[in-house]
């Protein structure tokens, strides 16, 4: 799992520092990359490499806001895979987005806890 | 320079929240649509003036930013409104397409606050120009179509165009002058309720303007029962002389059964009609704060003569004039009106007295013998 901490630095510096509105970004983020995850699996599992392309997009850019470098980077691939129309692996790549997420959302939340 | 009305157009609810953030941040208020669909039910909804600019993601379901941003600058209410387009690093392709389409400028979708300021800003500005710019534009054409309705139109076009104040300082052409006014009036304004008075001057009014218009004349003044209107000023008319003659024929016509009315109920009015050629000066008479559209020289003088010398239902025409017509309208028809005295005038001045046309020559000299009885 990667986190890239520059991130959330930088998302605290552009907002002045204001950790709860900051906290409320993460909380859409989790919420955005459920249903972006819940749609690559309905495309994995109607086998549609076409309907993998757009909420691989947003999965990708979402990740991007909060550092998830790694979970960024499957999802530009699956999205520029679904864009070629073939996608090897489908199925297993989703489920693997979908542990990286996983490892993701219990980082972020971890590090609000110890605040 | 700040508080403009943006609206946030991304699928990605994270995105929008944060652009919403930082745009409030700098002032300015904010909506948000999730689509492009429900961007432009929104703007076309809230109307085009509600929004200053559009920031709008391109990857989105439904509608994306690639067919938003065409219907947008396909949509004339809201072709105006500045779209900056946000996109990610690898959409760079997409960007250069965008501002084909029409895009004001772009965004990463990692925004830098500064970044961010700098652009809305510019983009802002522009829009600001733009918006005033219209309303410019709206308050001269408002000024323009009320100046039409005191001035002749063709004055009122002149004192809006380009080459206007160089006609409007003073300059020398050749025009056709004509006068219109009735014989009676005096006595019958003295014997006549007031009310009656105003009301066939309200009449009377309402019927010449509309035929002074619809033969292109320049009203220069009107006063009680008096019109001077003359041909070939502001707007060249090679015509002049002969549009003159067709004016004071129709008006002669249309007099008469306005007048017929009148006679009915016991008064005798009767138009008579000056019409002379000649050079004049033309251009702004009067002073600060009330200026005329107006036309000084002999011509002006010698139709207002003539229009005096004329006879109840004569259309009295200085030969010149009717030399002159008779070239581009050989269906004008004249008699000789005699070589007439006239004030001011050394010499006698030979006339032409109007008949009518030829089509209709018969009818127009039975209605202006009729008219002379």
């Amino acid at each position: 799992m990667t986190l890239d901490p520059e991130a959330m630095t930088r998302l605290l510096d552009i907002t002045g520092g204001d950790q709860a509105f900051v906290d409320e970004l993460i909380d859409t983020f989790i919420e955005d990359a459920t249903t972006q995850i819940d749609a690559l699996r309905a495309a994995a599992s109607t086998g549609d490499p076409e309907a993998i392309v757009r909420p691989a997009h947003s999965l990708k850019s979402n990740a991007a806001n909060v550092g998830a470098t790694e979970l960024g980077e499957m999802a530009r691939a699956l999205e520029a895979d679904g864009r070629t129309g073939a996608v090897p692996g489908m199925d297993a790549r989703v489920a693997s987005v979908d542990t990286e997420f996983g490892a993701v959302r219990d980082a972020l939340l971890a590090e609000r806890a110890a605040r | 320079m700040s508080d403009g009305r943006i609206l946030v157009v991304d699928d990605t609810q994270f995105n929008r929240r944060l652009l919403v953030r930082l745009l409030e941040d700098l002032g300015h208020t904010t909506a948000e649509a999730e689509n492009g669909r429900l961007a432009l039910e929104s703007l076309r909804a809230e109307g085009a003036e509600r929004v200053d600019l559009v920031l709008l993601d391109l990857e989105m379901p439904e509608m994306d930013g690639h067919e938003t941003l065409a219907a947008l600058k396909a949509d004339e209410a809201l072709r105006d409104i500045p779209v900056i387009v946000v996109t990610g690093v690898d959409e760079l392709e997409s960007v250069v397409r965008c501002i084909r389409m029409g895009a004001a400028d772009y965004l990463p979708k990692s925004v830098d606050p500064e970044i961010l300021r700098a652009r809305i800003e510019a983009s802002l500005a522009q829009k600001r120009m733009r918006d005033n710019e219209r309303e410019l534009t709206a308050t001269i054409e408002r000024q323009r179509s009320q100046l039409a309705r005191f001035l002749s139109p063709q004055v009122a076009a002149l004192v809006s165009s380009a080459d206007g104040e160089a006609l409007l300082a003073g300059h020398r052409r050749e025009i056709t002058a004509m006068f219109t006014d009735l014989r009676n009036f005096t006595s019958f304004s003295e014997t006549a309720e007031p009310e009656e008075v105003l009301g066939f001057l309200r009449a009377y009014h309402s019927v010449m303007g509309a035929l002074i218009v619809e033969h292109e004349g320049t009203l220069e003044h009107f006063a009680g029962d008096g019109f001077m209107t003359f041909f070939n000023d502001p707007v060249l008319q090679p015509d002049h002389a002969a549009r003159a003659i067709r004016l004071a024929i129709a008006m002669r016509e249309r007099f008469a059964t306005l007048s017929a009315d009148w006679r009915r109920r016991g008064y005798v009015l009767e138009i008579g009609i000056g019409i002379a050629t000649g050079y004049a000066t033309l251009g702004r008479i009067g002073f600060e704060g009330r200026y005329d559209y107006g036309a000084i020289g002999n011509a002006i003088i010698l139709a207002s003569r003539l229009s005096g010398d004329a006879a109840a239902g004569e259309i009295l025409v200085a030969a010149r004039t009717f030399a002159e017509a008779e070239e581009v309208d050989s269906d004008l028809v004249a008699e000789p009106g005699g070589d007439r005295t006239l004030k001011g005038f050394s010499r006698a001045i030979p006339t032409f007295l109007i008949s009518g046309t030829r089509v209709e020559a018969g009818s127009e000299h039975v209605a202006a013998e009729g008219a002379t009885t």
